[in-house]
């Protein structure tokens, strides 16, 4: 009796250990996924593809980045990534971690000028590790209706900025709604959109990794010199044009606050509509570019990555994994959803996001006016995030830009790795010349 | 990190006799020893090993010797985040066992519905501390600034968690509002160990109450103090879910707390490192646990 239990008991854990395949015969391919403005609709493309064909089966694992990071280091990896592109993500690029796609129909059809974005976190020498899906431009977004009652014009310059920061407050009205308590909305926009808005990020970066441990006071480049400018206005801005209550206000606070008019300028992405249209489905909304200096030249707006398509080396499912992601490129699906997310479709030919609430950026995008925001593309063990919330709630911005260069320093001093992939990426330069 | 507690327990059990042992003993250690050194001890080796190598956890790796170390000893946030953990643990520490003590002693004192205010004590104990955070993150940013507004305080009108001075300030009450039941089931249990007839002798000795209190009781249960300090300090040193849940570390990076600083670093690529660091955390683990077993020691033969 013993024995058969035993017996039972292994066959049962046999069983499990033969992960993919499932009791129909289909192979299945976990999927992670976990952009949760966008899990409804991926969740119905997953569906569709299980039920177009008999031979893969795609589970979704809406886990998130920690979960996923932590399978790699376990050696378990998902068969199937689509995430956001950061360091966080591009260091399974940076040790090759993850499998060559560059024969697949999906690497054809992508846009060759967006590569440089990408390999500005770095490469796996001979490999196309990830593929971009979805690019988000990102600017100040502030409601049309605010401007039209108070007679505004979106400004251009520094000076009428504040000029129209100052008619706001005359007004009554809050001019920006800000969010401290959540600190990526700090780096993510006050920080970003500052620093992007003042000098050119990618040449500030290559600068900086070529500095490497010298990066300091006496450092041709450093946060101290370079961002010294930009941080004293971005602080002036937080000083004196947010809510009262900002330092205890979230991201989701700041969705509901902004759909009911609170304040006429919000610095988010456009993954934000899709939550302030739950409450204000019919709120006129626009975008554009955070003026930071004299010049209507400096404008530009900030793109991200927001998903890129990984199959991770280690993954038991490469075939099958190929199957659906050569699905998920198919023109009805990608143009699809960067329509319903209000991203650039990063692949050849693709139209521009139709979204009149978009329309703001897509001149500066066209023009090759684009940068990748300085809070993601410094790595994760800096934690810029912190910093920036620091510097808006009231820190010492010199002594904070002192503090990053010390970190950055005494990164490069003890992984030199990561500055042997060091971006060499001429954004502008493509992205001009392609459209 | 787990050093601490087996430490911590070895310590509490003395070898006692000199008679020769019953093999069945080591019998019943076998499988606790084989999991604690799957679990606990191959892997904290593995990671003292990478904490001498670039690694990030995943992919191709070199030795670099002690460059970890190095960057570890000049690097502020690191340090920052050990004086912010021990800064929190030894405040916790105080406030959660004064608390809880003077709560034992009046609920074990002679009161109406002592059995349903001890209900009511004990409930924070059996809540996840994730859920706690969330539920405090809630009213310290929403209802206590709301109600300072309405009641004209200043102060009150800003969220404690996102002063960069206060913030530890509201990790503490919220860490100690969910420690304090814990502890206090242990005052009660040592209250209710000391025999009645020591404090009528005292009484009758014309002893005043908080005499009988601090003269009588509190020694006789020293003991349990000692041990709810030890229990008490370990766990708060490993201050993490609360954390989280209230701050997320900042405003900032003004409570990042050592256990998140090496899990941040398994996150952002930063294996090795934070590996050096937990080393160094364990180390400090072990001196801090060799001296409260010689702490123990004392205290139990006092009492």
């Amino acid at each position: 009796m013993r024995r058969t239990v035993a017996a039972a008991a292994v066959i049962a854990l046999g069983g499990a250990l033969l992960a993919g395949c499932s009791a129909d015969g289909r192979e299945t391919i976990r999927f992670t996924f976990s952009k949760r403005e966008a899990l409804e609709f991926m969740s119905g493309v997953v569906a569709d593809y299980n039920a177009s064909q008999d031979d893969v089966r795609v589970e979704m694992d809406t886990s998130g980045v920690d979960v996923v990071s932590a399978s790699f280091v376990r050696g378990n990896p998902p068969d199937l990534m689509l995430a956001n592109y950061n360091y966080e993500v591009a260091r399974f690029v940076q040790r090759c971690a993850l499998s060559d796609l560059s024969g697949t129909d999906a690497a054809g059809s992508t846009r060759d000028d967006l590569q440089p974005l990408m390999d500005q976190y770095g490469v796996c020498e001979g490999r196309t590790s990830a593929l971009p899906y979805s690019v988000m431009a990102a600017s100040v977004i502030y409601n049309k209706q605010i401007f039209a009652e108070q007679g505004l014009e979106v400004p251009q310059t520094w000076d009428e900025l504040l000029a129209v920061c100052d008619k706001l407050v005359a007004a009554g009205v809050t001019p920006f709604y800000a969010t401290f308590k959540d600190d990526w909305t700090v780096g993510q926009g006050w920080y970003d959109y500052s620093v992007g808005g003042s000098l050119d990020v990618i040449d500030f970066f290559d600068g900086m990794w070529a500095e490497g441990t010298n990066v300091g006071p006496d450092s041709s480049v450093s946060f101290q010199k370079d961002f010294a400018e930009p941080m004293a206005r971005m602080t002036q801005l937080t000083a004196d044009y947010v809510n009262d209550d900002a330092p205890s206000r979230g991201y989701g606070d700041g969705n509901l606050a902004f759909s009911k008019g609170e304040a006429a300028m919000y610095l988010q992405g456009p993954w934000a509509f899709s939550e302030i249209v739950k409450t204000a489905p019919d709120l006129e909304l626009g975008t554009f570019p955070l003026p930071m200096t004299d010049s209507p030249d400096d404008l530009a707006v900030r793109v991200n990555m927001d998903l890129a398509a990984m199959i991770p080396e280690a993954s038991r499912h490469k075939d099958a994994a190929r199957d659906f992601l050569e699905y998920l490129y198919q023109p009805e699906v990608i143009e699809a959803y960067n329509e319903s997310q209000l991203g650039f479709t990063p692949t050849k030919d693709a139209p521009a996001p139709s979204d009149p609430r978009i329309g703001g950026m897509i001149p500066y995008y066209d023009d090759g006016r684009i940068y990748q925001g300085p809070s993601v593309l410094v790595p994760k063990t800096i934690p810029v995030f912190n910093y920036a919330q620091a510097m808006v709630l009231g820190g010492d911005v010199g002594y904070y830009l002192d503090v990053m260069d010390r970190d950055w320093a005494r990164m490069a001093f003890r992984q030199p790795v990561a500055g042997d992939a060091e971006p060499t990426g001429q954004v502008d330069e493509t992205k001009e010349s392609d459209r | 990190m787990t050093a601490t507690s087996t430490l911590v327990t070895q310590g509490t059990r003395p070898p006692r006799s000199r008679r020769r042992v019953e093999p069945i003993y080591y019998l019943f250690l076998l499988p606790s020893l084989i999991l604690f050194t799957l679990a606990i001890t191959v892997p904290g080796v593995i990671g003292i090993f990478f904490s001498f190598t670039d690694s990030i956890g995943i992919g191709d790796w070199n030795f670099i010797g002690f460059t970890n170390y190095i960057a570890l000893f000049s690097d502020p946030a690191i340090l920052q985040s050990y004086l912010f953990t021990f800064g929190f643990s030894i405040a916790t520490v105080i406030v959660v066992n004064v608390v809880a003590f003077l709560l034992a002693v009046g609920l074990t004192s002679r009161i109406r519905l002592k059995t349903g205010l001890r209900t009511i004590f004990v409930i924070p104990m059996v809540i996840s501390g994730i859920i706690i955070a969330y539920v405090f993150n809630f009213l310290f940013s929403n209802s206590v600034p709301a109600a300072g507004t309405a009641l004209g305080i200043p102060w009150l009108e800003t969220s404690l968690l996102a002063n960069p001075d206060l913030a530890w300030i509201a990790i503490v009450i919220v860490t100690a509002w969910q420690a304090i039941p814990g502890t206090m089931l242990i005052y009660i249990a040592g209250l209710l160990s000391v025999p009645g007839d020591v404090n009528e002798a005292a009484d009758l000795d014309g002893a005043s109450k908080p005499q009988q209190l601090f003269r009588i009781t509190v020694p006789l249960v020293a003991g349990y103090v000692v041990i709810n300090v030890i229990l008490g300090f370990k766990g708060f040193l490993n201050a993490y879910d609360i954390i989280v849940g209230l701050t997320g570390g900042g405003p900032g990076t003004a409570t990042r707390s050592i256990a998140m600083t090496i899990i941040a670093g398994f996150n952002g690529g930063d294996y090795a490192y934070q590996m050096a660091n937990a080393t160094v955390f364990f180390v400090v683990a072990i001196l801090i646990s060799l001296l409260q077993l010689s702490l123990t020691r004392g205290r139990n033969q006092l009492s």
